[in-house]
């Protein structure tokens, strides 16, 4: 006796065999939204998006599963800003390989005042790296703006 | 129906997503529609489309709601122009209209907007502020002292402090409260116009947020004193939140900054308070609970307090029999992290199981502390109190807070102690078994999970026999052999396990959780989640938490402190404030509260400045708990004897009353346990539509509903 059926779109009451399965929806969940941060730019030297100097310390952990990252900004601020994308990879119970980074990525960060950015790290190829560390240090003018960042990863 | 409103802004990057997060934690929809500007004639651009604010096309449009929301405000009252549009729906007070809630409105009599003047209800009974006539048309609040900031910015420090009087439901309340403010970062409360008031009062008026059926009710002014020494006090037309027809004009709720949602936002009481009045019912209410840190310890016996050992444990003795009484009377639990670790680990005698055991302790003193350790071992069985462990004794930090724990000692016995030779390190070769090679692994091969992630492992460096090694702290393995120790501390404290009973959850020492291979330990142990930090391995700092605090089914929750000390400077509180105490010793000091020194000044003379210094202290530290319990979801916890040292022995329960009782500094007594739970008590009671006491099971529940 089938215990399971379900209705179809016609309303016919349709009993779930192997060659009639129950209907499903395949979706692809490509993405996650990893981060989403305001930071203040300073002129400190390694302060990552979450406002932390400690150079050991990464921005985002357990990324092992994605492909690439992408950073999208926002930046209120024009002064001339440089940026660092470390990576590094752990083991499986989630310590370092080893002490320090792998330098992904490092430039002026693109933009205007009230301007929006989008970085693809890495660039090119992939990633799989479980640690990311992403750095800002603003190197002019007098006053810290508000860089508003969201980091999506793509499997 | 499902409740739902709309928040209006006019500019998203300045908009805080604390006002969206709270709403998605209650089980709210909610619609953001944008004003293309601050004044009367900008449009208001909604998913149909974009209206003119005073059309019938958008009344008809805002019918849909239960409320609508203004989230726009300014610390600058000669602003000419913020929300302007709004002025029209003052007057759209039809029964099917919905509630407005109006948070820190911008109503300045500096608009010279005709188009918001001339429509201004004539009717209206609070005086429009002046900024040229301030102290003829606003209240100088809690004592009219300019801070050295903005107060509407104030995120875990530096708030203003008030005692809310809630007219309809006769409670007193401790909440953050600035209804308008200027540049001159001195908070105001609102001058009522009597004459005015008193015709709405009297006018019949039929809606269903008007729960008097009039037209205008007076909903909290500020409370009167309870001491003669308390001489702040307002006149009789002072008020703090007024509903007009379906108007409701309430203080600050949220700052304008662009930010992510976080538990910076002190003030959202009265947020909840105006959901819950214009009659929005949330699909889901928040849990509202309470951790403690270190529920048995001693401090030092100097001064300023000078308490013998003896003396502290009464002090917590009393304070955790009310404690354990609270939680029992309102079905709560009080979650601890119990310090273990220094039945091996640590000859400290201000610990846990040196305080009940060692020989460096009188018989009197521990005899003192076994009574407390009772009422915990029994409020643990009963539900009221269940603790959990909380090992500062690994490194210097908890979890994984340094590469290696020098000279580890573990425990006897079970499955990781002594004499059992175990594996202390990750493999020195680690392949996955789809992808080993048969005769490949080594004789001491083992499997190894870590979340999803399998792995053979085998050159493992192990334990011997012996009791005390350097125990590398990155691997699960160590993981096993450190919470096992823990928990076989627990048991041998009398408590049945070692993770708050059937809540299977625990505070990690200094907020450390440590990295993936504890998590997966903690689980295999039997636990669903514990407090962590975002960075969760301090000092070593190798290692985050995901954003979303979950991992694997695991969850990761988020800490806030609600003491009243600085760590770094004090071993604990002063007291509200001690002229003597070191730099953020008192809790003025450590929260940033003594505004243009306003408290300082005047401490040894004028016996009001304590009340001023309570008031502002329970709203600071209640803004703090309440954030978390609303936006982050996360465990606010507090280090009893360190918060606790400021009672007097003698009346150590007694509830604050300024000069009246004195401590054993000769200053004013203040229990923070119980001042900070009755007061959280008073706004549960003022929210039963939104808030519940709840436990630390609840809180976990509802993450897994809303994390979604």
């Amino acid at each position: 006796m089938a215990i399971i059926s379900y209705l179809t779109e016609s309303g016919e009451e349709r009993i779930v065999r192997p060659n009639t399965p129950l209907p499903v929806e395949v979706r692809n969940n490509e993405l996650d939204t990893l981060l989403v941060a305001t930071t203040s730019v300073t002129t400190d030297a390694n302060r990552d998006l979450l406002g932390s100097t400690s150079t050991e310390l990464p921005t985002l952990d357990g990324c092992g599963r994605y492909r690439k990252l992408v950073w999208f900004y926002f930046r209120a601020g024009a002064d001339s800003t440089t940026y660092r994308v470390l990576a590094r990879a752990t083991d499986h119970n989630g310590a370092p390989l080893g002490a320090g980074w792998q330098l992904l990525a490092t430039g002026t960060l693109p933009g205007e005042a009230n301007s929006w950015g989008r970085i693809e790290i890495p660039a090119t190829t992939d990633g799989y790296y479980d640690q990311y560390r992403i750095e800002v240090q603003r190197t002019s003018g007098d006053s810290n703006y508000n860089l508003t960042s969201k980091i999506v990863g793509v499997r | 129906m499902q409740p739902k409103v709309c928040l209006v802004l006019n500019n998203l990057s300045a908009f805080n997503r604390a006002w969206t997060q709270i709403l998605r934690n209650l089980g709210i929809d909610y619609t953001l529609c944008i004003a293309t500007g601050g004044g009367a004639s900008s449009s208001i651009q909604t998913p149909q489309g974009v209206f003119s604010p005073s059309s019938p096309d958008l009344r008809g449009y805002f019918r849909q709601f239960d409320a609508v929301i203004l989230c726009d405000n300014t610390n600058n009252l000669t602003q000419p122009s913020l929300i302007n549009y709004s002025v029209f729906w003052l007057s759209w007070n039809a029964p099917e209209d919905p509630a407005f809630l109006f948070f820190n409105p911008h109503f300045s009599a500096a608009i010279t907007d005709s188009g918001y003047n001339s429509n201004f209800p004539s009717d209206f009974p609070i005086v429009r502020p002046n900024p040229s006539d301030i102290a003829g048309t606003l209240y100088a609040a809690d004592g009219g002292s300019a801070g050295s900031f903005n107060p509407l910015v104030a995120a875990l420090t530096g708030g203003r402090g008030a005692c809310v009087l809630f007219l309809a439901e006769n409670i007193r309340a401790h909440v953050m409260t600035v209804c308008n403010t200027h540049t001159n970062n001195i908070p105001y409360y609102w001058r009522l116009d009597t004459a005015k008031h008193s015709t709405l009062a009297s006018t019949t008026y039929t809606h269903r947020v008007a729960r008097n059926g009039r037209a205008g009710e007076i909903l909290a002014v500020p409370a009167p004193p309870t001491s003669s020494e308390d001489t702040e006090t307002y006149p009789a037309d002072c008020v703090v939140a007024y509903r007009y027809r379906n108007i409701f004009w309430l203080p600050h709720a949220m700052h304008r900054r662009q930010d992510v949602a976080d538990d910076r936002n002190p003030y959202l009481f009265w947020l909840l308070y105006g959901l819950q009045a214009a009659g929005v019912r949330p699909r889901y209410k928040l849990p509202v609970q309470l951790e403690t840190d270190h529920p048995l310890q001693v401090e030092s016996t100097g001064a300023p307090f000078n308490h013998a050992i003896t003396t502290q444990m009464g002090v917590l003795e009393a304070s955790w029999d009310w404690m354990r009484d609270f939680a029992r009377r309102k079905n709560t639990a009080i979650v601890n992290g119990l310090v273990v670790g220094t039945k091996y680990r640590m000859t400290n005698a201000a610990y846990h199981w040196n305080l009940l055991y060692s020989t460096s302790r009188t018989q009197a003193e521990r005899d003192a502390a076994m009574r407390v350790h009772q009422i915990l071992v029994a409020g643990h069985r009963e539900g009221t109190t269940p603790c959990g462990v909380h090992d500062h004794t690994i490194g210097t930090n908890g979890y994984w807070g340094g590469s290696t724990a020098a000279g580890f000692v573990r425990h006897s016995g079970m499955r990781y102690g002594a004499p059992n030779d175990v594996p202390i390190a990750r493999g020195r070769c680690c392949v996955a078994p789809h992808v080993l090679p048969a005769g490949v692994a080594g004789a001491d091969a083992q499997t190894v999970q870590v979340g999803d992630t399998e792995l053979v492992e085998w050159d493992i460096p192990t334990s011997g026999t012996g009791t005390t090694f350097d125990l590398p702290m990155g691997s699960i393995h160590a993981a096993r052999i450190i919470i096992e120790s823990e928990i076989e501390e627990m048991l041998a404290l009398g408590f049945p396990d070692g993770y708050c009973a059937g809540h299977r959850y625990t505070n990690t020492a200094s907020n450390n959780s440590g990295g993936e291979c504890y998590w997966q330990a903690l689980k295999e142990f039997g636990f669903r989640g514990v407090r962590s930090a975002s960075a969760c391995n301090r000092n070593l700092n190798t290692k985050r938490v995901a954003p979303n605090r979950y991992w694997n089914g695991f969850h990761l929750v988020q800490e806030m402190p609600l003491d009243i000390y600085n760590a770094t400077n004090a071993d604990f509180s002063w007291g509200l404030f001690h002229p003597s105490a070191p730099s953020g010793g008192d809790a003025v000091r450590y929260l940033n509260l003594d505004h243009s020194n306003d408290i300082s000044s005047g401490w040894t003379t004028n016996p009001a400045l304590a009340w001023r210094a309570y008031r502002r202290v329970l709203c600071m530290a209640t803004g703090r708990w309440l954030a978390t319990t609303a936006v982050s979801l996360g465990g606010a916890y507090f280090h009893p004897i360190h918060c606790l040292m400021p009672a007097s022995p003698s009346r150590v329960l007694d509830r604050f009353d300024g000069w009246n009782i004195l401590n054993a500094a000769n200053q004013p007594h203040y229990n923070h346990a119980v001042e900070l739970l009755e007061n959280m008590d008073a706004i549960v009671r003022l929210l039963p539509e939104y808030l519940y006491w709840g436990t630390i099971t609840d809180v976990m529940d509802h993450r897994e509903r809303v994390m979604g």
